[in-house]
């Protein structure tokens, strides 16, 4: 089951209106062929609203549209990704922690970036965590956007520390200085929804402060994460609407380690979390399991560039 | 976590102990210079918790002592003026009539949130074994801790600490004026519970807002219903509470015994005696005291009450000493049981040293009763609502297990939120508290059921299921591991669940 090469595909996304999750970070695209194709581009100043420039699919963008009003229904479809967050500050933390440092990063007063934030789940939870001075989410879709900020009005914690952006990541201001960057800059179940995954990384790099943190998380392309992500998940139990998943978008862990540690500069100490959903238990870390299906993916950008 | 607005708690902190007009006089309350309390703007808290019981004073200890959840804004709402509760004091031969039989699981929570040490330790007895027996038949089972496995320890293990409630509440009372950081409503009645409003850049249409009569508004992130029985936080949240009465009282009271027990000091041993009417247990207190515990008709709880001291004491000795038969006629005097009882016992076989020593004495004013019921939440969760404790299940007092399963709904609540609080999850969202009742319910479910059982099982005087249920007792009593079963329940250990269902 090779990957595909060529631009993603509209998926089916758009079908199911009803049923999309996102949740479900299932999709990744195939990493070979965006990965390889694109030149490690400076991150352009981008025309935001050209395709060719633009890592956001326009389908992707109705598709997510669709899911709006459902996003914070707990017994909805987006409710695997809600019970998936918690692991996600799991696996910061896990990353976080394992730097060796002298004197060891601060603690505190951390800057959040969550790019393709959708309603804001982990948005509003990684503002709430006592280390965080700030977060920043964006997400292109303002259908979308304007659900998450309708649902963090609901929360008085969350008014001095959190912003919302409709935009891209192409249109985002770049930070003056390296060090102006963010500690953590998010990439949750997203990079299988863009159009070209390498390209739209470099996008995200100089957001990145110098020994901070990307994190993504994707699904390994294997038969397994097809059986399940798309014949049990989508098909048999109707978990995760139908359509959601495109196997050939998926990414291995071990394509994202190449990206960055052989095709780019500038990122280090990779680390990885396989997880699985159990149902009746829900998700649970279990070591190996990135090769095979979902995992979480956080590399470091070291402290100076060579 | 913490949230937003708020005069600082520092400054509220130390008028807590102020009487409540003092302190209104203090504290900025815009609601009382400005009538119109629909544009007060409410406080807005994390926890509130309507109760200040066990169980909610449990609860705010276990957060505040919790450096995860100590940075949360709690506030505790009590009817009641606590006052009396904090100076709670009694002369060492004296002891309070409602007491609870505390599982080593509770007393080891309460010991790790910082509270078992503010609890006067002379005043708790533990003890090591139980008879409970059938009085109908006398099929008997004893339970006491296997020696052989527990000789490494030599010492004799606890099968549960005989507390007084109040011993406890003040202790618990005691711990959080320690850690501090609980804004306390006390003597104060919650009017109303309403959902807040949405205006401008804070939407608080989906949260709780507590009405403080005064005109106080206290919006709750969650909103813990500590409440008791007839919990308005239930009420609130639209959950049904279902069950039945038993057409029982429960009688308790204060007794002096002949001496120490059968064990001594270091071996002490609650009896637990079915009767038809009902079970009828005496519990150890320190030295020659014991508690009474005496589940009956109304009628019979009536004629307890009305005795004469001496009456009283003949009518305990007789419970676990004479037949039912005899039992039931001498609850159809008015007076005398004292000389019925010793007219009786001279033709009365019975193993002395297997029932409790005799009752010498009974404490004045401590004889008082209460229904008893089953009643069972349908959940225990709603939207920034949670219940704990008497709120979400009312026992059968047979198995004593009342107080600590809102011990263990505490400690649970207090992982969950902890939990929240640490993946940044909002703590009042529903989703956020569904491990809590997915860890509480199945197993409060399965405990109501048995006691339940076991008092319909033990209500027959006659019939086919007087010999089977005796024959069930002796089969448990010689089957260590079932035995082993229902010790662990006794002591807390019970079965565990698993913590999330989704």
């Amino acid at each position: 089951m090779p990957p595909r090469t060529g631009a993603l595909v509209p998926r089916q996304l758009c079908r199911n209106t009803a049923v999309s999750l996102r949740p479900i970070r299932l999709v990744a695209p195939t990493s070979s062929r965006s990965f390889s194709a694109s030149a490690p581009a400076p991150a352009p100043k981008s025309h935001p609203t050209d395709s060719t420039f633009s890592s956001v699919s326009p389908d992707e963008v109705s598709h997510f549209n669709a899911l709006a009003s459902s996003w914070w229904d707990p017994q909805g479809p987006s409710r695997i990704l809600h019970l998936m967050n918690p692991l996600r500050h799991d696996f910061i933390r896990s990353c976080r922690s394992s730097v060796l440092d002298d004197p060891p990063p601060p603690l505190t007063g951390l800057k959040y970036l969550d790019i393709g934030c959708g309603g804001g789940i982990f948005a509003e939870s990684a503002t709430r965590l006592p280390t965080t001075a700030s977060v920043t989410a964006i997400d292109p879709s303002s259908k979308v956007l304007s659900v998450a900020k309708a649902h963090a009005r609901r929360d008085p914690a969350l008014r001095s520390k959190l912003t919302y952006l409709n935009t891209p990541i192409e249109q985002l201001p770049v930070p003056d200085i390296p060090q102006d960057g963010y500690d953590v800059v998010s990439v949750f179940e997203v990079i299988e929804h863009v159009s070209h995954p390498a390209q739209f990384l470099d996008r995200c790099t100089p957001f990145v402060k110098p020994g901070g943190w990307l994190v993504l998380s994707t699904i390994a392309r294997t038969w397994m994460s097809w059986l399940t992500t798309n014949v049990i998940a989508e098909d048999l139990l109707r978990i995760v609407p139908r359509g959601t998943h495109d196997w050939r978008k998926y990414i291995n862990e071990e394509e994202l380690r190449g990206h960055f540690l052989q095709k780019r500069t500038g990122w280090a100490e990779p680390r990885c979390m396989g997880v699985v959903y159990v149902p009746g238990l829900g998700w649970k870390e279990v070591s190996g399991s990135e090769k095979v299906g979902n995992y979480f993916f956080g590399v470091r950008r070291i402290a100076e560039p060579t | 976590m913490d949230c937003v607005v708020l005069p600082s708690r520092q400054l509220r902190r130390p008028l807590a102990n102020l009487c409540r007009s003092c302190s209104r006089r203090i504290l900025p309350r815009p609601s009382r210079s400005y009538a119109s309390a629909a544009s007060a703007q409410p406080d807005i808290y994390d926890v509130v918790c309507v109760g200040g019981g066990p169980a909610g004073l449990s609860l705010l200890t276990a957060l505040r002592s919790n450096p995860t959840t100590a940075g949360l804004r709690v506030a505790l709402v009590e009817a009641q003026d606590l006052s009396k509760t904090r100076s709670w004091k009694l002369p060492p031969d004296r002891y309070s009539n409602r007491c609870s039989s505390l599982t080593p699981t509770s007393a080891l929570f309460l010991d790790r949130v910082g509270a078992w040490r503010h609890v006067r330790r002379a005043r708790v007895q533990p003890y090591h074994e139980m008879q409970v027996w059938d009085g109908v038949t006398d099929a008997r089972i004893e339970f006491e801790w296997d020696p052989a496995a527990s000789q490494e320890k030599t010492k004799t293990k606890t099968i549960a600490y005989m507390t007084e409630n109040l011993n406890l509440t003040s202790g618990l009372l005691s711990r959080i004026d320690e850690l501090g950081g609980v804004d306390v409503y006390e003597g104060v009645k919650v009017e109303k519970i309403t959902l807040g409003e949405d205006k401008e850049e804070l939407d608080l249409s989906e949260w709780p807002i507590v009405q403080l009569a005064g005109g106080k508004q206290l919006a709750a992130r969650l909103l813990v219903g500590a409440d008791g029985a007839n919990s308005p936080v239930r009420a609130f949240a639209g959950i049904e509470s279902r069950g039945w009465d038993y057409g029982r009282h429960g009688v308790v009271a204060t007794l002096e015994l002949e001496g120490p027990g059968w064990g001594g000091d270091d071996m002490k041993i609650a009896y637990q005696r079915f009767l038809p009417t009902g079970p009828v247990a005496m519990l150890p207190m320190p030295g020659n005291y014991s508690t009474l515990v005496w589940s009956t008709t109304p009628s019979n709880a009536a004629l307890l009450k009305s005795l004469s001291a001496k009456d009283f004491i003949a009518l305990v000795n007789a419970a676990f000493r004479l037949s039912p038969v005899d039992l039931t006629f001498m609850h159809t005097l008015s007076s005398g049981q004292d000389d019925e009882l010793s007219w009786r016992l001279q033709h009365t076989q019975f193993d002395s040293q297997a029932v409790p020593q005799t009752v010498v004495g009974v404490q004045e004013g401590t004889v008082a009763s209460f229904p008893l019921k089953m009643r069972h939440a349908d959940t225990y969760i709603g939207e920034r609502v949670a219940l704990v404790g008497d709120a979400a299940h009312t026992i059968h007092p047979l198995a004593g297990q009342g107080l600590n399963q809102g011990q263990g709904d505490v400690a649970s609540l207090a992982r969950t939120i902890e939990y929240a609080v640490s993946h940044g999850q909002d703590l009042g969202a529903r989703m956020s508290l569904e491990p809590y009742n997915a860890e509480r319910y199945a197993a409060n479910h399965v405990l109501l059921g048995v006691c339940d059982k076991l008092h319909k099982v033990y209500s027959a005087g006659s019939g086919p299921l007087v010999p089977l249920r005796s024959l069930g007792l002796r089969a448990v009593n010689a089957m260590g591991p079932l035995k082993g079963f229902f010790m662990d329940q006794a002591a807390g250990n019970g079965i565990k669940f698993p913590s999330k269902l989704f």
